[in-house]
């Protein structure tokens, strides 16, 4: 894993936005592509972000709820987010983007991309979430302590190990707590899926690669299938040995899976 | 002073081995209901009722039934189904339903309509309880525990609104929707049967509970935190102009009353470690799922540094207060002392506790009334109570 790669320091941007404010990063020349990210790692410019910027004008929002962003607690719903992300795309004038979301922000992603899929050239759907399929759920991620969650995201031992040797601080507890209560907020019943979101796959025309975590706990490999099946013109590729945290835990590995498909 | 005798109704046939907690993390939610023996069940519950019907007989002020869901730690999945049982075997205690999970009900008409029939069955003796629900039963029933206390505010306000307004009128909330609301019953209770809330140091709830003038009911805690709680009730009030009557205020603990002192610890210390360490053995991902408390409200949680109930040990369950445990002389004083303290004019006293037998509930029940109540009564209420217990 090459962890040599050195964020630079990007600032945060707010803009107003409904009852409140979304926070953002944005950085890098190219072609504009949007980042959903996953239920963790909201609010942070990490070595992943810092890859993709190097190749594309990245945006990536917090979700409302989570890391920076203002609770908007008017959205409600996962549909609310698709507006949000449209009224989003609008204020940057952004016709057509590319189309990044990870685990939550890969569902949110895909729901996009089903509304309106001529605002999006290319998406990549990194280890979503989403689907109902009910003989493979998704962990309950609500249930679980934070040591087994991060037991559950990382597979690296090591990772774990170190994450879970810092005590964290009381700020950072409240922070978690708050992304996975904006998280139960839009998706704790149906759990994380959208039951007819399948079905309308179809309608996605963007070029699509989804990538799964070869090793993940969190999310079955069969949903990463349905919806390379499903979506029209889709391919699955799997970052060997790496947890259900993906670009927390090979940044490199997995920025390379989105950039090498997202070039050209 | 008001006496409620409060039951839990809980399962008390664990596994040998359930002290072992990786093996047993909770007694709720998880805990496989192959552990629950029907057979046992159903002599359960009606010793429980016995119970309850004998601290009615015995002149306690009310009666008090909850509710709990997928737990051994109570067995009340619908505390409307037990103040029914209750209302036409009980004749003059007030029946205090504390209460219902409004937020986890997909239909809060239909507590508005059961309330009501509870209060034409017990003639008015209804008190009517609401809270929030556990945050592991927002797991058991599947609801978001983000929008427990939205549905809780809007139930309430819907039930009342079905209590107190002619119908049939119109609903359209944020989380239900109705073209006709007309209950029938309406209840016998005018305004509406009293309504009682409990609190764990919420600011809003507190002001909330002032603002509408409910009782407001403590949870376990240590005397120290309780005594913020009900300061923090009486300076809402007093911010809206009013003083609240102690009977407002409703005290709600354990209490395990002996011969003496010494046989009452030594009595007590098994049964007050089954409702704490094995009862209430529970990690924070059950007690307050995502959502289920606001960041401020985390915060300040996580600041006070409380230990978990199971980290107590029955000595500083004692010592902090969240049980009261000894002889008649001392639970008289101590009850005194706390009355003075905490200012409240409603005593909740959970008299079963954890894994109590029959024997002993009927004889501490009987003790409390016998010995502690008489010494709290105006002598007036006193000689129109008939004293001695049947029988």
């Amino acid at each position: 894993m090459s962890q040599a790669v050195e964020p630079a320091a990007i600032a945060a941007q707010s803009l107003s936005v409904g009852s409140g404010w979304i926070s953002y990063f944005r950085a890098g020349q190219g072609r504009p592509t949007l980042f959903l990210h996953a239920a963790g790692g909201a609010g942070e410019w990490n070595p992943f972000h810092q890859l993709l910027s190097e190749r594309m004008d990245l945006i990536a929002p917090d979700h409302p709820g989570f890391g920076a962003s203002a609770d908007l607690p008017e959205l409600t719903t996962v549909d609310d987010l698709v507006y949000h992300y449209l009224d989003l795309l609008d204020h940057f004038e952004l016709e057509q983007v590319d189309l990044v979301g990870a685990s939550f922000g890969g569902w949110v992603a895909a729901e996009l991309a089903v509304h309106s899929p001529e605002r999006f050239r290319k998406l990549v759907l990194l280890g979503p979430v989403g689907l109902r399929v009910p003989e493979a759920m998704v962990a309950d991620l609500f249930l679980m302590t934070p040591p087994k969650l991060v037991r559950a995201l990382f597979h690296d031992q090591a990772l774990v190990e170190a994450a879970l040797s810092v005590e964290p601080t009381l700020d950072q507890i409240v922070a978690t707590q708050r992304d996975l209560g904006a998280l139960a907020r839009f998706g704790w019943r149906p759990f994380l899926n959208n039951p007819k979101l399948e079905r309308r796959l179809h309608r996605i025309t963007a070029p699509t690669r989804v990538v799964a975590a070869g090793e993940d706990r969190i999310v079955p490999r069969v949903h990463c299938e349905r919806y390379a099946a499903a979506i029209p013109n889709a391919e699955l590729v799997v970052v060997p040995d790496c947890g259900h945290a993906l670009y927390g835990e090979q940044p490199a590995a997995v920025a390379d899976a989105v950039t090498t498909f997202l070039a050209d | 002073m008001q006496f409620n005798f409060f039951h839990l109704m809980p399962y008390p046939y664990l596994p040998d081995d359930f002290d072992d907690a990786e093996k047993y993390p909770s007694p709720s939610l998880t805990f496989s209901n192959r552990h629950f023996d029907p057979a046992k069940g159903v002599d359960l519950y009606h010793r429980y009722l016995d119970e309850l019907e004998y601290a009615d007989q015995l002149g306690y002020d009310g009666i008090v039934v909850n509710e709990h869901h997928q737990s051994a730690y109570g067995l009340m999945p619908s505390p409307n189904i037990m103040a029914a049982a209750l209302a036409r075997r009980t004749s003059r205690s007030k029946i205090l339903v504390l209460g219902n999970a409004i937020p986890l009900r997909g239909n809060p008409l239909r507590v508005a309509e059961e309330v009501a029939m509870l209060d034409h069955l017990t003639r008015g003796r209804l008190v009517s309880g609401f809270v929030r629900g556990i945050g592991w039963e927002h797991f058991a029933h599947s609801v978001s525990p983000a929008e427990s206390r939205s549905r809780f505010n809007e139930a309430h306000d819907l039930i009342k609104k079905a209590w107190t307004t002619e119908g049939p009128f119109e609903w359209i909330g944020e989380h239900y929707e109705y073209r006709y609301v007309n209950i029938w019953p309406r209840p016998l209770q005018s305004p509406h049967p009293p309504i009682a809330v409990p609190g764990a140091g919420s600011p809003e709830t507190m002001r909330w509970v002032a603002e509408n003038h409910y009782v407001y009911t403590s949870v376990y805690a240590p005397v120290r935190i309780v005594k913020t709680w009900f300061d923090g009730y009486r300076k809402a009030a007093a911010d809206l102009g009013y003083q609240p009557e102690p009977e407002k205020l409703a005290f709600a603990t354990p209490l395990f009353i002996g011969e003496s002192d010494a046989a009452a610890h030594r009595e007590a210390r098994q049964h007050v470690e089954w409702l704490f360490h094995r009862g209430l053995r529970q990690g924070v991902e059950l007690v307050s799922p995502p959502g289920y408390v606001s960041a401020n409200g985390l915060r300040s949680m996580l600041a006070a540094g409380q230990k978990g109930f199971s980290g107590l040990s029955y000595d500083e369950l004692v010592e902090q207060g969240m049980v009261i445990v000894g002889g008649p002389d001392a639970v008289r004083n101590r009850i005194g002392e706390l009355r003075d303290e905490l200012g409240f004019g409603q005593l909740t006293l959970m008299i079963p506790i954890g894994d109590m037998s029959a024997g002993m509930t009927r004889r501490n029940t009987e003790l409390f009334a016998t010995e502690v109540m008489p010494h709290f009564r105006p002598a007036v209420e006193q000689a129109a109570t008939p004293a001695r217990a049947p029988a």
